[in-house]
């Protein structure tokens, strides 16, 4: 169960997304999520479905891993819908049974946020997460981040400890699984009880799960002393960033894409 | 009467020139990791030449990974010195370069992998030297060549198999270019296949890089590989030889709560019950010889 958790996970490949610099996709990522929550009008909406769905196609990124991805989300998701639709008022009732009234402005509201919400995840997941190493992303934050230095922000360190996060949450999720069998086969019941008592059944999972992380820091850092690692100073990096010029399109587009969300916006009545 | 008045000067041309090849030197070593504990290692003299394949073994808590970890400068001794290639490990200002020449393979494959892509782990010991890019992308090709994973130079590192996860942390030592590498038992977490490959890349690095190797572990069969062993307890030296003369004094190896290959164990007991072979035989291909010739 745990393991249909793929945040974080990178999926190696050759495509327009996977060869475009992280620097340029972090700022590509930022327009892209600003269109998505600019959009209000129907046909600014559409413009931001298509251009989802044209990263997805470019990514070549498997669907199903994609709607595993979005399965944690899921709670979230209807939770805003049914929110939206008991919720909303607007002129034209659909529906009317005892207290319960379902406007249209509703449907088409919970509709619209939680394709909103998809698209946010799906954008992030297909721009950075799944075509990015999490090396290469952490690169890129600390190169665009790295003006920050001169107010005194570690900037290296932060995107040091993103890059060790990363790395290790496929291995500690490998682990969780393992002390969940471990405790099942001392009769530990993790769906029994009550709130309470289930709460407190994660207690033997979390404490040996602490102990563990904290002892493989222990030897990472001692591997990475081993390694050399003295913090960012005088650190070069092997793969130096090639701006190319698909790099500039690929921003440019993004960034039209945007405008022109917004320009769209005032075309057409909102329906909000 | 003529030999008499050589040999001392003989002597003395090794004893100079093994000093030229010493690499690393422990002078009466203490360590221990508490003040008021009993310390761990006792009083130890060590010499390590350079070139030399050398297997430390002991029984759990016998201190031998304390002694890696001082031989190397990532411990500091409590009491004597150590002294890698002329630099003293207590002195912070050679730290740095102390662990440029030795580097150290650690036992769980998963605590000493930074990265989440093999040549991105590899390259990061040369990207923490400052090394310019090309010249590391050069040395981590070469390096995973060295080990066999040049295939998997694209691949995310926590899918690799146990060995294979094991030999991109040796390629990422050697990335570094030391002139020592430790192995901190680190065959201990993998499969008998596995095993093989991580001795095999011990037995190359020594043999084709004329790298120092030392090799700390529990299994024989990795030990005998070694041209020297040295055996540990109470954290002090308690047998000193090639593997053939630690070895096939199996008695004395059984004092120290350790076992011997198994085809000399063969030959202890076959020894033991009235049948004179000697207990002199490491490798199995060699004991097949003996039975051999024993039987015509």
């Amino acid at each position: 169960m745990i393991k249909d958790i793929t945040i974080g996970q990178f999926f190696p490949g050759d495509t327009l997304l996977h060869r475009t610099d992280p620097r340029f996709k972090i700022i590509i990522l930022i327009t892209f999520l600003t269109s998505v929550l600019a959009a209000k009008s129907t046909v600014a909406f559409m413009a931001v479905l298509c251009s989802t769905l044209i990263l997805l196609v470019l990514s070549e990124i498997n669907l199903r891993i994609l709607l595993k991805s979005v399965k944690p989300l899921l709670f979230i998701l209807i939770f805003t819908a049914v929110i939206n639709l008991f919720f909303v008022k607007g002129e034209s009732m659909l529906l009317h049974w005892h207290f319960i009234k379902i406007y249209k402005e509703g449907i088409v509201n919970a509709v619209m946020m939680v394709l909103r919400l998809v698209c946010l995840v799906v954008g992030t997941s297909v721009l950075l997460s799944y075509t990015t190493s999490p090396l290469d992303m952490t690169d890129g934050l600390e190169r665009v981040l790295s003006p920050l230095k001169y107010i005194k922000v570690p900037v290296h360190e932060f995107s040091m400890m993103m890059t060790i996060a990363l790395r290790f949450i496929p291995t500690l999720v490998e682990e969780t699984d393992k002390i969940i069998s471990a405790q099942k086969a001392r009769g530990v019941s993790f769906d029994t009880g009550g709130l309470l008592k289930r709460v407190r059944a994660l207690i033997p999972i979390l404490i040996p799960l602490f102990y563990s992380a904290i002892r493989r820091a222990y030897e990472l850092a001692e591997a990475m002393e081993c390694r050399l690692y003295r913090g960012g100073e005088g650190r070069t990096r092997m793969k130096v960033p090639h701006v190319k010029g698909s790099d500039y399109i690929f921003l440019f587009v993004m960034l039209a894409v945007c405008v022109g969300i917004f320009l769209l916006n005032s075309y057409e009545v909102p329906f909000i | 009467m003529a030999r008499e008045t050589v040999r001392p000067t003989v002597t003395e041309y090794i004893r100079r020139l093994k000093n030229k090849l010493m690499f690393i030197e422990a002078k009466n070593l203490v360590f221990s990791y508490k003040e008021d504990a009993p310390p761990v290692i006792d009083g130890m003299e060590l010499k390590i030449e350079k070139g030399t394949f050398t297997a430390i073994i002991g029984h759990n808590g016998s201190g031998k990974s304390t002694l890696a970890k001082l031989l190397c400068g990532l411990l500091i001794p409590t009491g004597g010195s150590v002294t890698v290639d002329g630099m003293p490990t207590n002195d912070e200002k050679m730290q740095y370069d102390i662990r440029k020449k030795c580097g150290m393979v650690f036992q769980n494959p998963d605590n000493q992998i930074v990265a989440s892509v093999v040549e991105e782990d590899v390259a990061f010991a040369p990207e923490n030297l400052g090394v310019p890019p090309a010249e590391i992308r050069h040395r981590v090709n070469s390096v995973l060549k060295a080990v066999g994973m040049e295939e998997y130079a694209k691949h995310s590192t926590y899918k690799l198999s146990g060995g294979q996860k094991q030999r991109v942390a040796i390629a990422g030592i050697l990335a570094m270019e030391p002139e020592c590498i430790f192995f901190d038992e680190a065959t201990a977490m993998l499969d008998p296949a596995g095993q093989r490959d991580i001795i095999a890349s011990m037995k190359m690095l020594n043999r084709e890089k004329a790298m120092t190797v030392v090799a700390i572990t529990h299994h024989m069969n990795e030990a005998v590989e070694a041209d020297r062993v040295i055996v540990l307890n109470h954290g002090k030296i308690y047998a000193d030889g090639t593997p053939l003369q630690v070895f096939s004094d199996v008695e004395n190896i059984l004092r120290a709560k350790l076992s011997v290959p198994q085809v000399t164990e063969l030959f202890y007991m076959l020894e033991n019950n009235g049948c004179r072979c000697g207990t002199d035989v490491l490798h199995t291909m060699e004991a097949a010889e003996r039975i051999e010739k024993l039987f015509k």
